[in-house]
């Protein structure tokens, strides 16, 4: 009888083990592919079936695990763009409008493959749950649940390799079940200050048939950020926190 | 000594892959030093604009605006624009500056203009705090196509709410404090707005220093303002506007506003004009929502308590129709400056009338061209039920130039908002290079 106790209960141990290791891993792939509080340049590149591409240059910083800011510095009619995300809120500034507007994570400030979510990642361990963890040769497979209705994709499916703890392949599921797009991380690269993680990040969709967008990290390192950076008040300004 | 058929082929193929390779690796090539912050910036664009009327001969503001002018039923005009965008950043600040000029031509006019925009210094002694003074642009309100709460800015013009606009002569600053919890943000913005003969002269009466300011609340994920206008130079006024948004595709806002004893000249058809002087409360509400085929969908509710109800305005319109007859009858009428000096003030105003629908569908990448935005975009007076249908196609796909096309359809019964206007439908390109 004690046995079966003892066997009973392991069993409704197992999967909050399980989930434990989950969340272990997202943490360290959070971790690893950047510091809590960065700052960087990226260039996103958006290719048509036809081989044109248009490209755009982003200023971007990160403080704590969910507030990240955004500024375009190139093409020239984007240029002074700043968008800004705290959470769940994101809001886009516009020179020409002159004030921060509400936008939300599943519309593009680019008109890219890429959305705002995408573009405005925070830590995934911030809006999502690591449900389960399957080991297969090379990598762990992460099956991630959105905590909230407001989280971009519903689900996602993460593929991780298993010794540098860096996310290969990702997955972005709708509620529906209709996988929205796949993200490959590429070009692993040391940015210096134990910084070592993918620099290439490359997106096609089912829904964007022959399409594809390219994200590309320079200069990533980390940062320390006056909290009132990340305010709509300083969207207009933040072109001066560059050095 | 010539090498087999299958090894040039192999060569060339793997010639073929270096230079692939090489064309891969240079694809995605990216480096950072090239876009370090400068001590002086300038951009802009050059912006080449034609547009066509068909003008609204028996409309009220086709006669007041074409008084002993030749008489039309069809207008071009051509605009050429340049907006210079720049810093400088001497010593410890930033000097901004945003110029416009123009340079227009149509068969009646030919007209130019070089406007400073912009011109504002600003330090930042602490993150937290900015000090600003110079002519600067404050948008306040949450409204796309109006703003009841836009205390210390000139007005948007609801056809084109994205466009740049010129500022206003201001000292102003920023505060802002950011915490944990629930109340993340607060952000404060006093403005000081004088008004002289030759400063700010269109904003209202001279001698005053227009005190302002705006409270910025970010409060359980949803954006807050409070705004306030002291009595000077216009009357006193308040009000408050909301953002959140209510889902990863769903955004609401709204905006309200009281401006304190207004005065407002209301006219009857026989040109008595009196003046009303009474609180007037204005408001909008508003969402904006995307589709999982990446349909934006804007609207619109706006109660504008400054503007004039159907009656008013019938009452007006047939003042200029009597004030016409009459002119045609005796070659003379006493009405006719009443009626073209009312135009050039509240009644001729773009949204002039009481309640107001706005409602604007744009599709991305439609029918799969990727940059290409077809939109359609619905203006309505509820009152009378006269609107404005503009459908519009933009192209964004070349590098740094911007396509535009749009066709604005009036429609409405004689008397009414916009069966009244100047014209009845207007085409209009622009190519905008920016550089």
């Amino acid at each position: 009888m004690k046995k079966l106790l003892c066997l009973g209960l392991f069993l409704i141990a197992l999967p909050a083990a399980a989930a434990m290791d989950a969340a272990q891993i997202l943490q360290k792939v959070d971790r690893n592919l950047e510091p809590e509080s960065y700052e960087t340049y990226r260039k996103l590149i958006d290719i048509q079936p036809d081989g044109s591409r248009k490209e755009y240059v982003l200023y971007t910083l990160k403080k704590g695990r969910d507030k990240v800011l955004a500024l375009f510095l190139s093409p020239p009619s984007d240029k002074g763009r700043a968008t800004l995300r705290i959470g769940d809120n994101m809001w886009l500034y516009l020179p020409d409008v002159g004030r921060p507007i509400r936008i939300t994570s599943l519309q593009s400030v680019t008109g890219s493959v890429f959305n705002n979510a995408d573009i405005l990642r925070i830590d995934y361990t911030s809006e999502y749950d690591a449900e389960s963890v399957e080991e297969q040769k090379d990598v762990y497979l992460l099956s991630l649940k959105a905590k909230t209705g407001e989280v971009a994709y519903d689900r996602l499916k993460m593929w991780v390799d298993k010794r540098a703890l860096l996310p290969v392949t990702i997955e972005a599921y709708a509620s529906s079940g209709l996988l929205l797009k796949t993200l490959h991380f590429k070009d692993v690269k040391d940015f210096g200050g134990g910084i070592k993680r993918p620099a290439t990040l490359e997106t096609d969709s089912p829904l964007y048939k022959g399409y594809k967008s390219v994200m590309l990290w320079s200069a990533l390192k980390k940062g320390s950020f006056p909290d009132e950076v990340f305010t709509l008040n300083y969207l207009p300004r933040v072109q001066e926190l560059r050095k | 000594m010539s090498r087999p058929p299958g090894s040039r082929v192999r060569c060339s193929l793997l010639l073929l892959m270096l230079a692939a390779h090489a064309a891969a690796a240079e694809e995605y090539s990216f480096d950072a030093s090239a876009f370090e912050k400068k001590p002086f910036e300038l951009g802009g664009y050059l912006q080449l604009k034609q547009e066509d009327f068909a003008l609204n001969r028996s409309g009220a503001f086709y006669k007041l605006g074409n008084l002993n002018r030749p008489q039309r039923d069809t207008l071009d005009r051509s605009t050429a624009t340049l907006e210079l965008i720049g810093k400088l950043r001497p010593g410890v600040g930033t000097f901004d500056f945003h110029t416009h000029s123009d340079l227009q031509r149509d068969q009646l006019a030919h007209d130019h203009s070089n406007v400073l925009y912009e011109g504002a210094y600003s330090i930042r002694p602490d993150p937290g705090v900015t000090l600003e003074a110079g002519k600067r642009t404050l948008r306040w309100g949450k409204g796309y196509a109006w703003n009841p709460i836009g205390f210390v800015e000139r007005a948007k013009d609801p056809n084109d709410p994205e466009l740049s606009r010129e500022g206003l002569v201001m000292a102003n600053s920023d505060l802002i404090i950011n915490r944990e919890g629930p109340l993340q943000t607060i952000a404060f913005t006093p403005v000081l707005l004088p008004v002289q003969s030759d400063i700010n002269r269109d904003f209202g009466a001279a001698g005053h220093l227009n005190p302002a300011g705006k409270l910025y609340l970010l409060y359980y994920d949803t954006d807050l303002d409070f705004a306030w206008q002291g009595k000077g130079s216009r009357p006193g006024r308040f009000g408050m506007d909301f953002s959140r948004n209510v889902g990863s595709n769903f955004e609401i806002h709204g905006e309200w506003a009281r401006i304190q004893q207004l005065a407002r000249p209301v006219t009857d058809s026989a040109g008595r004009i009196a003046t009303r002087t009474e609180n007037a409360t204005s408001y909008l509400l508003g969402l904006r929502y995307l589709t999982q085929t990446d349909t934006t969908y804007i609207a619109e509710y706006y109660r504008n308590g400054t503007g004039y109800s159907e009656q008013e305005a019938r009452e007006y319109y047939q003042l200029v129709d009597t004030a016409f007859a009459q002119l045609q009858q005796t070659g003379s009428s006493m009405l006719l400056p009443k009626a073209l000096s009312l135009s050039q003030g509240a009644y001729g105003r773009p949204n002039a009338g009481m309640d107001y629908l706005y409602f604007r569908a744009q599709q991305k990448d439609a029918l799969g061209v990727v940059y290409f935005q077809p939109s359609i975009t619905v203006m309505m007076n509820w009152q009378d039920r006269s609107y404005q249908l503009t459908p519009e196609l933009l192209y964004t796909g070349v590098k740094n130039l911007d396509l535009r096309l749009r066709l604005f359809l009036l429609q409405g019964a004689s008397l009414t908002d916009f069966g009244e206007k100047q014209n009845s439908r207007k085409l209009e390109f622009y190519a905008r290079y920016y550089f």
